[in-house]
């Protein structure tokens, strides 16, 4: 027996939860939420179990499935995969989504529909690891399409906000768009592979080893096209519009699905399918430069936000880049590497994140201030956080975004620049940040104070692996991504990488400072300069007014001209067609009279016609 | 039609016999007043009575004559006698429903004279045993016991029903 | 032309003209009687294939016999119904019994 075996238990517990909250509904009072923190919390126990029998390395992958829908001589079967990969994932989720559970207990405490929070919670962490273990890619689509909803739910979860409302239509249409990507290359690879086959084995061995099966063209439109929905649901470029404006949500939930799990699962598609991306150049090239230049262009946004949850929305956006940019250049084990150590220190970004603004009530970094003073562990624990997601030595982020960097550097140089001036720009809106926020002096008027343990626990257990979680892969030692990718690394430790992203990285926070707490340098040295360049980053390139301009409008006119059509012509059949039964019905009504004879000679009329329609048939 | 109409004494009495049930329905129709029309109907009863004779169904024949000229137009007479028929031939007449019904009925003729025509009845075949009535008793109490039985039920259950029916109501006070 | 065809044909015409009667007619005691017309017609044809069929047998008349009892009930019960209607109503007349529409 192996845990393995039972990885699709890991699902039911929060599916189990879901459905007992789902169902107590409001009723059931505050404690009742603790079912979905319990459920989390089992489901966390059996993947560490299931992980830790993983790194024993002794046993192999486990596939587990059934068969789901005969047609004809295909069927399509539904089941699992166990393997380093998926594991990795499913500790790094259910972690998450226990420590955000506990989180949420606090800071939802005062929200009356708070067992619905909890069962959107434990249904959208059934489905993200429904999506992590998934075997096939029809499968993985119907998750994927879940944790959608799941946003979409709970980015809208305080509906009576109408920006909230608009936020979660934004954010599901938006990525509908990826989505739409994703099914036709599902379509595709249904139609040419070979046997009809979607699950990851088969599509693994036929980009493999039967190179050629699929034609080249055809192999990079199908990455393309995955690569669509992985930019749709990772907020890449020119998708990423959704992801600050999904903001609008709990910030428990910006921690789960916005930074550490869902956002992750583009990247976690383009993992999975590599083979099918490192068969086709083009699709390689496409997702490097989208991945390095959304790294770029969102850390650009991040340095001119005030609004602290969408500054680390702009950095998640931005962070995703990198990975993007790793996968890109090659290297699955960076990327999966970053997204392991991204998922630590980005939720612990936004679960401070909402402990300051569940202090202070308020989200603008330019009305705090000082909040240090007051909210001792949350200080430190985002400083933390923050030091690792600017890529200071030795935290989490400084390794994964140095094995991204080795990365570039030997596959794309150019990419490897841009990523080391993100580098620098991370690190510059962090110590903004983090300056304008805890030092200095309050602002506002609210007074901080430090957060209950249950909110405060969370943090402190993921600042803790914020600093370690790096140390499973230093330059000097490749254990993870063999253990991950199944490969030897390739030998990597460049002095000049580490040098020259440490540099920047210094530079970047300790440019912040003069800036942001010392005040050597004045805070509108550019903006008095350039006051354009300022003003553009602000309204974040323009880009949703040129959407709205470009797409929304049109569409929206379209839409128009299309509900005048249903009014008039649609409706107006619908309408004849009403009229003309119900006039019909009055015509039969007067037949229905009550008049016996009139019954029996309608009867034999009919009779009548039977009979010569059966004896005229004789005659043609 | 061909006319080669062997004048058989079989001929001649169902000839003279089917225009008495003729002329008694077609005048039933026409008469005004109801007991008329219920006096023409026996008439036409009775011819079909004799009818069944010359097709040597002289039981079916001594039913006939019983239960319909003796029973079932006597019962309709009580009927006409228990209710009042005030104002008979001068009521509104009905064009619309008459037309149709006549077409209706005429067209229906012509389907069945026609599939008449078109049928092919095999020649006179084996006679009937002579004594029918006796093999219409030994039928009905040997293989046909069954319905016998059912029927007898039928019609004590239709009279219990009838009596229940017309029975007039008592005054709730 | 064998003597079947006339008796079928003779039975059509009588079924036809009771038929005529029951749609036609208003006072519901001729339409009674109309039905009992038509149950007669069915009655010949019954014993007239009895006898020229294509198996000769009794059973036609037998069968004649069960009609003329169904009749017999169906007349008697006609008949109470009538006089139920009547004692409500007032009136024999079938155009004035429009109770199926409601």
């Amino acid at each position: 027996m192996t845990f393995a075996q039972y990885a699709w238990l890991v699902p039911l517990f929060p599916v189990a939860a879901f459905a007992v909250l789902i169902t107590l509904g409001r009723g059931a009072g505050r404690q009742a939420a603790w079912i979905g923190t319990l459920a989390s919390l089992v489901s966390l126990i059996l993947s560490l179990c299931i992980a830790g029998e993983r790194l024993s390395g002794t046993v192999d992958e486990y596939n587990a499935h059934f068969t789901w829908l005969q047609i004809g001589n295909y069927s399509l079967n539904a089941g699992f995969d166990v393997t380093n990969l998926t594991s990795l994932m499913l500790v790094v989720v259910t972690l998450v989504s226990f420590l955000v559970n506990l989180y949420s207990h606090g800071y939802m405490r005062d929200d009356e529909r708070i067992t619905t929070f909890f069962a959107y919670v434990a249904l959208f962490t059934a489905s993200m690891l429904g999506l992590v273990l998934s075997d096939n890619l029809l499968t993985l689509y119907i998750f994927w399409e879940l944790v959608g909803v799941c946003s979409f739910l709970l980015v809208g979860f305080w509906f009576q906000k109408p920006e909230a409302k608009a936020a979660a239509k934004k954010a599901f249409i938006v990525t509908r768009i990826g989505d739409l990507g994703l099914l036709i290359a599902l379509l595709l690879l249904f139609w040419y592979m070979p046997g009809n086959a979607l699950d990851f084995s088969s599509i693994h061995n036929v980009f493999t080893t039967e190179a050629g099966v699929i034609a080249g063209g055809i192999t990079t439109l199908i990455a393309l096209l995955i690569f669509l929905g992985a930019v749709g649901k990772s907020g890449q470029f020119p998708l990423h519009v959704w992801l600050p404006d999904a903001m609008e949500g709990p910030t428990p939930i910006s921690a789960l699905i916005h930074a550490a799990t869902m956002v992750a699962a583009g990247v976690f598609l383009v993992a999975r399918t590599f083979v099918i991306f490192q068969a086709s150049d083009a699709a390689m090239t496409t997702v490097a430069v989208i991945g390095g230049f959304t790294a770029i262009f969102a850390a650009t946004i991040g340095l001119a936000q005030n609004d602290i949850k969408r500054i680390l929305a702009y950095s998640t956006v931005s962070q995703l880049g990198y990975m993007m940019l790793a996968l890109g250049v090659g290297s699955v084990s960076a990327a999966m590497f970053h997204l392991f150590t991204h998922a630590f220190f980005k939720a612990l970004l936004f679960l401070g994140a909402g402990s300051v603004i569940h202090a202070v009530h308020t989200q603008d970094i330019r009305e705090m201030g000082g909040v240090g003073r007051n909210m001792k562990i949350t200080a430190w624990t985002f400083g933390i956080g923050a030091l690792a997601l600017s890529g200071i030595p030795p935290f989490a982020g400084f390794w994964s975004k140095d094995a991204i960097l080795t990365a570039a550097l030997t596959h794309q140089p150019l990419l490897f620049w841009v990523g080391a001036v993100t580098a620098f720009l991370t690190a510059l809106y962090m110590a903004r940040l983090f300056f304008m926020v805890f030092a200095g002096n309050p602002r506002g008027e609210a007074h901080a104070h430090e957060s209950p343990a249950i909110m405060t626990l969370p943090l402190i257990v993921l600042a803790v692996l914020a600093v370690v979680a790096g140390f499973v892969e230093t330059p000097f030692n490749g254990w993870f991504g063999e253990w991950v990718t199944g490969e030897k690394p390739e030998a990597h430790t460049s002095a000049m990488v580490i040098v020259v992203s440490v540099a920047v990285s210094l530079l970047g926070v300790y440019l912040g400072w003069l800036i942001y707490a010392k005040g050597t340098v004045r805070r509108d040295i550019v903006s008095s300069r350039i006051p354009g360049l300022v003003k553009v980053l602000e309204n974040k390139y323009y880009i949703d007014e040129l959407y709205r301009f470009i797409l929304v409008k049109p569409l929206g006119g379209l839409g128009k001209a299309l509900a005048v059509f249903d009014e008039y012509v649609v409706d107006g059949v619908v309408r004849m067609a009403g009229q003309s039964a119900a006039g019909l019905g009055r015509l039969n009504a007067r037949l229905q009279s009550g008049q016996l004879q009139g019954y029996a000679l309608t009867a034999l009329i009919g009779l009548v016609i039977i009979a010569l329609a059966i004896a005229g048939r004789r005659f043609w | 039609m061909s006319f080669n109409i062997e004048f058989t004494g079989e001929f001649v009495a169902f000839f003279s016999l089917a225009v008495c049930a003729i002329v008694g329905a077609v005048m039933a129709l026409n008469f005004t007043k109801v007991v008329h029309m219920a006096l023409s109907l026996a008439f036409t009863f009775i011819a079909l009575a004799g009818l069944f004779v010359v097709l040597e169904a002289e039981f079916v024949a001594f039913v006939q004559v019983l239960l319909y000229v003796g029973a079932i137009t006597i019962l309709m007479i009580f009927g006409i006698m228990m209710t009042k028929h005030q104002g008979e031939g001068q009521e509104p007449s009905r064009p619309l429903l008459e037309t149709l019904g006549a077409i209706g009925c005429l067209a229906l003729l012509g389907i069945l004279i026609f599939a008449i025509r078109d049928a092919n009845f095999p020649a006179d075949s084996a006679p009937l045993p002579l004594d029918t009535t006796r093999e219409i008793g030994k039928l009905l109490f040997t293989q046909m016991a069954v319905p016998f039985e059912l029927v007898s039920v039928l019609l004590t259950v239709a009279f219990i029903g009838a009596v229940a029916l017309a029975k007039r109501e008592e005054d709730p006070q | 032309m064998n003597m079947l065809a006339s008796y079928l044909t003779l039975a059509a015409v009588l079924f036809c003209i009771g038929l005529y009667g029951v749609i036609v007619k208003r006072n519901a005691i001729i339409v009674l009687l109309s039905i009992e017309l038509m149950l007669n017609a069915v009655n010949l044809n019954l014993v007239a294939f009895s006898k020229y069929g294509v198996q000769p047998s009794l059973t036609g008349q037998l069968f004649s016999l069960f009609t003329m009892t169904v009749a017999a009930a169906e007349a008697a019960v006609g008949v109470a119904i009538l006089v139920a209607i009547y004692r409500a109503r007032a009136s024999v007349n079938v155009d004035e019994f429009d109770e199926l529409r409601r």
